[in-house]
């Protein structure tokens, strides 16, 4: 979500550090979303004293049926380094969208959000990633082989 | 503008996990097998691919193992206190406590009943309704009415007890109620008591008329009646207040 390892790093040990104060003071922490919910905003936080990504600035294209393939010719960093790029709020929708480990309501709890805003950001961050992935990694079909020409 | 199921299969999960939302089970089982079902399974197949690399981004391996002790920090158990002041918790509490309320009087009130007592209570409401120029003017003893009834409208056994027996009356009439049937009815003078005699009724169970010489007492609306049964005859004794005031008249026997 920051982009930066060590930035990311210390957002979720002031996390840590701050559930670990809740917990000596006897505040036990509400439920098991306080973590990313806190972490989060440490992230926002850290990411509004960098250069900020504008909305609405990509193109955009419809999902393609290789898109599965084109994916996974990339590597994971700059995977990445993409998602670090959107603007908030939909910097964070895809970063916990995609650790696929929430349901859409815990979700909606975290980004404080509704739903549709929430669909509309994934569809447009979708549609986005396309259009950086047919830019950046075109997929090539194997082309037909006739016999007959040969 | 989005519809709600575009909106929820735009958020479908990636994979499937329990938990998930009825709404969202039903959009994703119709966009498989409707018109939708091409586009939304390239949505899952991109989805099913950037997850996938995303669980391959390298991951520090300190904070790794931060996540790996899910219980670094306790979390925070369900307080009953917090529980107990939750406005629907309370709301349901007190609902619960005014059905038992008056399903406990009800069944205390019916605990008391004795067979006649609904009688009762109808000649209680009759009580509240009477004026006293309704009745036949006579100023006597009450113990005095038993012949009178006996002679002028042959009702056997229709006696005042000897507690109410001395006291002055205004007057007096015998009238027929479609369920009480006979019943004599007695205005006195003292504190504008009102007496009623009228026919026992039958023990449901087996039939038989069983007398009491107990005082027993219904209430309605402010009225309170004492009854006592004797020979298959019921005696009620009415006033205007409670069982309180109809007590020092029924203790002058035993005095």
């Amino acid at each position: 979500m920051t982009g930066d390892a060590s930035k990311a790093q210390a957002a979720f040990q002031d996390t840590v550090r701050e559930a670990a104060l809740r917990s000596a003071r006897d505040e036990p922490l509400p439920d098991r979303l306080w973590f990313f919910r806190d972490a989060r905003w440490r992230c926002v936080a850290v990411c509004e004293q960098g250069i900020q990504a504008e909305a609405g600035m990509l193109e955009e294209a419809d999902i393609s049926p290789v898109a599965p393939m084109q994916i996974g010719q990339l590597e994971p960093d700059q995977l990445a380094v993409w998602i670090s790029a959107a603007p908030e709020p939909q910097r964070s929708a895809l970063a916990l969208f995609y650790l696929d480990e929430f349901t859409l309501r815990e979700l909606l709890s975290l980004l404080e959000m509704k739903a549709a805003a929430f669909a509309d950001l994934l569809s447009s961050a979708r549609r986005q990633f396309q259009a950086w992935l047919d830019a950046t990694t075109p997929y090539d079909e194997e082309p037909f082989f006739d016999g007959n020409q040969a | 503008m989005a519809t709600k199921p575009d909106t929820l299969l735009a958020c479908a999960p990636i994979t499937e996990k329990p938990g998930i939302d009825r709404a969202m089970r039903v959009a994703i089982q119709r966009a498989r097998h409707g018109k939708k079902a091409p586009s939304f399974s390239q949505q899952q197949a991109f989805d099913a691919a950037v997850a996938k690399l995303v669980v391959a981004i390298p991951v520090d391996a300190q904070v790794a193992e931060w996540f790996a002790n899910e219980n670094l920090i306790p979390l925070a158990k369900p307080r009953w206190r917090k529980i107990l002041l939750n406005p629907a918790v309370i709301a349901v509490i007190v609902a619960v406590t005014v059905i038992g309320a008056v399903f406990a009087y009800r069944v205390h009130e019916h605990l008391k009943d004795f067979p006649g007592a609904d009688k009762a209570r109808r000649l209680l409401s009759v009580a509240a309704s009477s004026r006293s120029v309704i009745l036949d003017p006579l100023q006597t003893d009450a113990g005095t009415l038993t012949d009178l009834f006996f002679m002028k409208h042959r009702l056997e056994h229709y006696d005042v007890p000897p507690e109410f027996a001395d006291f002055r009356t205004l007057g007096t009439r015998v009238f027929e109620d479609e369920e009480v049937r006979r019943v004599a009815q007695i205005w006195l003078v003292e504190k504008r008591m009102q007496l009623f005699l009228f026919p026992a009724e039958q023990d449901p169970k087996d039939g038989s008329l069983k007398d009491f010489s107990d005082w027993r007492f219904v209430e309605l609306e402010g009225w309170t009646g004492a009854v006592q049964q004797r020979n298959g005859v019921c005696f009620m004794a009415v006033i205007r207040g409670r069982e309180k005031d109809l007590a020092p008249y029924l203790e002058k026997k035993k005095q």
